[in-house]
């Protein structure tokens, strides 16, 4: 190439900018220096500071001390990297940060944090929670006994129950005070109001709801007898408890069984025979969902296989969509072509339409003695598809290519334009053929740029548990195995095969996996990416 | 830039006269945001398909008691799982939809609270009362009775089918290659099959007066290998009456198109069915044996939270609203599934589509809900696939009752 | 002044011109014979009459019109079976081969005037909440790759590492934890907590840094420090710096990036429907999936159609970007 263009360059002045790079121009000089910058900057941040100080008040005013300091202390620290001289580098990461440690971090160590408790099915919440709800399924309707029209009644603050028995009769009780007979007003059939006590409206019954759920009348001084409960605050059945509840001791008692279940330290109500009373409540387990997670002997078997087929799957996938990816994308990026852009339009819908829409048509495409495929376009032809072991990983990897291809192609289409021009053509110029500009100039540059894509994408891949859990579900199934998992099944579907089991589902396990897979993934990916020059500069 | 005395000064004039003008409109916020309204409110999470044929209940119960009732859509994969956790935080719903078969899972987890019936209990269908009690206790306001039944095409066979064998029969002299069809997946549906199963006398678990023994696995008996053995003979490669890989979809369409003339499904899909011009009578399972084909019975109804700060209005508006027969009949229009309130499913047993499935229900029995089912639902439907594909019946069948009992021991 | 005028238009001219000539495929004589034409005459390249000779066209351009069509075959098949399925509104997804049986806007009409199907609310509350998802990631990302590819501070590349690192963490709890977060938030915040648009965006925002800022650095690596450099001779401030000439020159990794947070705003279905409750406020995804979610119930037919209305604005802002993507000669001649 000769010179003379390089000279033109240097020695005349830029074409004149547009009117675009114009505004630009004004917006960023105002922007970095003097007075207007300044006002600015004050502004902006004396909105922050309101703000900021407006959701301590707020948080303060609910009792959240905690939050409210850590609010005032990053709120301090915003100010305090902004109007600072240097601190160049925070002040243009910082609002980043604060939106990823707020909603990523703190998933993340919400999950860390899971995986060291028993959260799951029978240990659902807190332990008041489950006291109550065992108290409240242990009340049992005393055989043969009517339903009794009641009224409401308060005296002095406290409720009572002005009950109308079958005969007629009206009586009145308390929680501490059995049932008494009284006169009573009669509305019909029901005794509504009686003297020295109010009687409830409707409204009101509402508006103490808690206190008419706890309301148990005794029914005489014999507390074999039962209580008079109202679940609707007007009518009213008698009930036994079977079960009693010792909080001190911190012990239930079956009554009927004599059986004694007490708080052992596990998180349920457990007897002496190991048998549990469920709903249990959640309780810290120290590291036994890790321990479990990794001695599992159910994994055993199919653990060796589904591990080489994930990692399998993830650099298949990674590969198989970037080369496609990039493939189009230097294909289409001719100037020679044209219509390229109706090309570009088609080739990325797969990626407009939700994947579990496209999942669901290749499977049904893919159907062994239905599908498309089979029917239509190989002309019924039986080729198992998802039903065969081998078929099966290939029926993924294809669909997995399909719904990746365009990511790969866009990021490439734009990675592209950030190789200089001048570079190929020099090479070119030297006589060197278009495969050896791609291998030695293009893909190197490129590859700058994207190896991070790739880490990421093989990471993503790994974990990919969307498109194996709709396309096959893990299938075709191990008839073997011990646990349900099948040979397209990759590591984050089998382990949630095993901690979510038919109806039981263990959050705290299922969280020590995820951890444990995630501190595979992040170590591959790290020495991934100091064997890339990705973090080195490059210009 | 220089930060100076000014600057600092300034931004503490911008920030102090920013804050206060904040502050004051705060002040007037912070006191009233402090409680939500619980008392006022019912929240009711509702199948998306569902919603309208609740919204006469609601605005009844708003006007009679003032007690607002908020109908929330949901998602019907999501319903059960996001209940039992968002119960706990409070965040959670006063009452949700649900199947009966929940309930060991929802009682495991101590998230629903007992409803009492009263005098009611009496108005709704045994089989319907019988499922929505757990473990002695009543969870559940029943609003409708599922079970599936067979759907013929009455224009191509005009009658009705006195046994398995006779119905296949019946269907091929009508020209069809494969006059049946049921839905079936790569991994199996035991529930379809189960009509099948109970001919040949074989139920999940035994029962005995608190409901299903879950120590009492009744799957592998003599019956279940006796069914296991047709099931084979039924299969690829047998006769191909069962066929994995027919979904729903596929047998929707066959029966739609007119290649096959009886179909094994729900109410679910009859309005698709009449839709499409076809002729549709509903007959009884046929049975392979002289045994009845009972199916299983699924309960729809409601549950009260455990946590729900509106006990009592919840209550009443579910024993006493939702347990109308006008309320019943709206969510029957709905969904075209029996309603539960036995006065609500005489009048809509008019309709012989209906009534066809009632006469199936009357024989139906609810689906186990305790959760030593879920280990039986691990292993059911994957068995039952493998036999269909040629596994040897007999190993499979005992495989499958042992793999079961091991999971429900290892509990 | 004229004369510069004349003289700077006839040096872009010459430039665009140069560069088709090269794109020509010229041999080297031809090439440079037709540079000195083309700088000579001042009218741009007019490149000879030649017959035109299939074997050359294809083989230059022709073969890449044959992978255009295979490929396009490729990605849209699995895509005709869902206008099949929007145009068919009494059949099932994919239980009958038979396309295209039957042509019928019922379902179209019926998402867009059934009172429970409340479709245009959607379509509206997703363009909202992509659109500042996606200028927000864009800006965000920008902001930080900026300070990672110019700068050099302690813990660089170790927050290099980390932005993507945390995005390799398994979602599996997402839904709980993020639930747990809002309705905390909508305690003491309600306008920005659980069921509000504007949490939601916060919460998609909290992906911001993440691969895209990755993408955006290495890009950015590309530019040449000497241009950084020749704008801080000329006077220009850090800031200056980076919205006049690096957001200009990195407008192709920008638009790629925009474009990925807007598709995927717009498929993000799990965590949008934990948050969004009230069926006003739902996005598409949510609600589409609504008609489907009961697999006895499931209107495919409608639910297709959404779906290809639902890929409009896709598609309508990829046209639109295209141009920023593939900037092509204009980024060269600024560089």
């Amino acid at each position: 190439m000769s010179t003379t263009i390089d000279d033109d360059v240097t020695t005349e002045t830029p074409p004149k900018p547009t009117k675009r790079q114009r505004q630009a121009a004004n917006i960023a000089d105002a922007a970095s220096g003097g007075i207007k910058m300044l006002l600015f900057k004050l502004v902006l941040l004396g909105i922050l500071d309101a703000v900021a100080v407006y959701a301590v008040l707020v948080l303060a005013g609910f009792g959240q001390w905690l939050i409210a300091i850590v609010v005032a202390a990053v709120a301090a620290l915003v100010n305090w990297i902004y109007f600072s001289r240097r601190k160049l580098p925070a002040k243009y990461l910082t609002p980043g940060i604060i939106f990823l440690v707020l909603f990523q971090v703190f998933v993340l160590v919400y999950t860390g944090y899971i995986a060291f408790t028993n959260y799951g099915t029978g240990h659902n919440g807190s332990k008041e929670q489950a006291v109550s709800s065992l108290m409240a399924s242990s009340l049992q309707r005393v055989e043969d006994s009517p339903t009794y029209p009641v009224t409401v009644v308060d005296q002095l603050g406290t409720l009572g129950l002005l009950v109308t028995d079958p005969d007629g009769d009206a009586y009145v009780g308390t929680n501490d005070q059995p049932l008494e007979p009284v006169d009573a007003e009669f509305d019909g059939d029901k005794a509504v109001a009686v003297d020295g006590w109010t009687s409830l409206q409707f409204a009101d019954v509402l508006a103490r709801t808690d206190e008419i759920t706890e309301l148990a009348v005794p029914f005489s001084d014999d507390p074999n007898d039962g209580a008079v409960r109202t679940p609707d605050g007007s009518s009213a059945y008698l009930y036994t408890s079977t079960l009693e509840y010792d909080e001190a001791a911190g012990t239930m008692t079956d009554v009927t069984t004599g059986t004694v279940y007490s708080d052992i330290g596990t998180g349920a109500f457990t007897s002496a025979d190991g048998d549990e009373l469920l709903p249990g409540w959640q309780i810290t387990v120290g590291f036994d969902n890790f321990v479990r997670a990794v001695t599992d002997p159910r994994l055993a078997q199919p653990l060796v296989y589904v591990t080489l087929w994930t990692f399998a799957f993830a650099l298949i996938s990674v590969a198989s969509t970037f080369f496609l990816g990039l493939f189009l994308a230097i294909v289409f990026n001719d100037m020679r072509m044209r219509g390229r852009k109706y090309y570009r339009v088609l080739m990325i819908l797969p990626y407009a339409i939700p994947s579990f829409l496209s999942a669901l048509i290749w499977a049904g495409m893919m159907n062994e003695s239905f599908g498309f495929i089979n029917q239509v376009l190989l002309g019924g032809a039986s080729v198992p598809w998802l039903t065969d072991p081998w078929m099966a990983k290939l029926s993924v990897l294809l669909v997995n290519l399909w719904l990746g291809f365009p990511y790969m192609f866009l990021v490439c289409m734009g990675a592209l334009q950030s190789i200089p021009d001048e570079l190929q053509e020099a090479a070119t110029v030297d006589g060197a053929r278009p495969w050896a500009v791609f291998r030695l100039i293009k893909l190197p540059l490129l590859l700058v740029t994207v190896a991070p894509l790739l880490i990421a994408s093989f990471a993503f891949n790994f974990n990919n548990f969307n498109t194996i859990y709709m396309l096959t579900d893990g299938g075709p199934r191990d008839s073997n195995a011990p646990i349900p998992v099948g040979f397209t099944d990759i590591l984050i579907t089998m382990v949630y095969k095993v901690a979510f089991t038919g109806q039981s589902r263990d959050y705290g396990l299922a969280s020590a996996y995820s951890i444990i897979i995630f501190i595979i993934v992040a170590v591959i990916s790290i020495i991934a990416f100091r064997r890339t020059k990705s973090l080195e500069e490059l210009n | 830039m220089r930060v100076n005395k000014k600057s600092l000064l300034a931004a503490g004039a911008v920030a102090v006269i920013a804050t206060l003008g904040l502050a004051s409109c705060s002040a007037g916020d912070s006191g009233s945001d402090g409680e939500a309204s619980s008392s006022g409110t019912l929240t009711v999470w509702v199948d998306a398909e569902r919603v309208d044929a609740l919204k006469g209940a609601a605005e009844a119960y708003t006007e009679k008691t003032g007690v607002e009732v908020e109908l929330v859509g949901k998602d019907n994969a999501d319903i059960k799982d996001d209940f039992i956790q968002q119960v706990p935080t409070g965040k959670g719903p006063d009452i949700t939809m649900g199947a009966h078969d929940w309930l060991g899972e929802l009682s495991t987890n101590g998230v629903v609270a007992p409803i009492e019936l009263g005098d009611s209990a009496g108005d709704y269908l045994p089989v319907a009362i019988d499922a929505s009690t757990y473990e002695g206790t009543t969870y559940m306001l029943p609003y409708a009775v599922e079970n599936i039944a067979v759907l013929r095409n009455a224009d191509l066979v005009p009658e009705a089918a006195t046994s398995f064998d006779d119905m296949i029969a019946k269907g091929q002299a009508a020209g069809l290659a494969h006059p049946f069809v049921v839905e079936q997946g790569a991994e199996g549906n035991p529930y379809h099959l189960y009509p099948f199963q109970t001919a040949f006398g074989a139920p999940v678990f035994g029962t005995n007066d608190q409901g299903y023994d879950s120590t009492d696995l009744q799957l592998g008996n003599a019956g279940g290998e006796q069914f296991a053995a047709w099931l084979s003979a039924q299969g690829k490669n047998g006769t191909g009456n069962f066929n994995t890989d027919i979904d729903g979809d596929i047998a929707k369409q066959a029966f739609l198109d007119g290649t096959a003339a009886f179909w094994l499904t729900g109410p679910w899909n009859v309005g698709a069915a009449i839709d499409g011009g076809i002729n549709v009578a509903i007959d009884t399972v046929p049975s392979p044996t002289g045994e009845a084909a009972a199916p299983f019975a699924g309960v729809k109804g409601f549950f009260i939270s455990s946590e729900s700060k509106n006990k009592v209005a919840a209550n009443d508006f579910l024993v006493n609203y939702l347990g109308t027969e006008d309320v019943q009949l709206e969510l029957f229009k709905a969904g075209n599934i029996l309603p539960a309130l036995s006065a609500a499913a005489e009048t809509a047993s008019s309709d012989p589509i209906i009534e066809g499935f009632a006469a199936v229900g009357a024989e139906a029995v609810p689906m186990p809900a305790i959760p030593a089912m879920g280990s039986v639902w691990q292993y059911w439907g994957i068995a039952e696939a493998d036999i269909i594909n040629g596994a040897d019946p007999t190993a499979t069948w005992q495989k499958l009752t042992s793999d079961v009992q091991a999971a429900i021991d290892a509990k | 002044m004229a004369k510069e005028t004349k003289q700077r238009g006839a040096w872009a001219e010459g430039l665009a011109a140069e560069g088709e000539i090269l794109a020509a495929g010229l041999d080297a004589d031809a090439r440079e014979r037709a540079i000195k034409d083309a700088r000579r005459t001042g009218d741009g390249y007019v490149p000879p009459k030649r017959p035109f000779k299939f074997g050359r066209w294809f083989r230059a351009t022709g073969w890449r019109h044959v992978v255009g069509v295979v490929m396009v075959v490729f990605a849209l098949f699995p895509i005709v079976f869902v206008i099949s399925s929007s145009l068919n509104p009494k059949g099932t997804l994919t239980g009958s081969n038979a396309l295209f049986s039957r042509i019928g806007l019922d379902s179209y009409v019926r998402i867009l005037t059934d009172p429970q199907v409340p479709f245009t609310q959607w379509f509206a509350n997703t363009l909202v909440i992509a659109g500042f998802t996606a200028v927000g990631t864009v800006f965000l990302g920008a902001l930080a790759a900026y300070s990672f590819s110019r700068m050099r501070f302690a813990g660089r590349r170790f927050g290099l590492i980390s932005i993507v690192v945390v995005q390799m963490f398994p979602q599996l709890l997402a839904v709980v934890a993020i639930f747990l977060l809002m309705s905390a938030i909508a305690d003491w915040f309600p306008a920005i907590g659980l069921n509000t648009h504007i949490g939601l965006i916060m919460v998609y925002l909290g992906g911001a840094l993440g691969v895209n800022t990755f993408l955006m650095y290495g890009f950015f690596n590309t530019v040449p420090a000497s241009i950084d450099e020749a704008a801080k001779i000329d006077g220009a401030g850090h800031v200056r710096i980076f919205f006049t000439i690096i957001l200009r020159l990195a407008a192709p990794i920008l638009a790629v990036v925009a474009l990925l947070s807007f598709i995927f705003s717009v498929n993000e279905f799990v965590v949008a429907s934990v948050l969004l409750i009230d069926t006003e406020k739902q996005t598409l995804a949510v609600g589409l999936t609504k008609l489907v979610s009961n697999p006895r119930y499931a209107d495919w037919s409608a639910f297709s159609a959404g779906a290809v209305l639902a890929a409009l604005p896709v598609v309508a802002l990829f046209l639109f970007l295209q141009k920023y993507i593939v900037g092509g000669l204009t980024a060269g001649a600024v560089k």
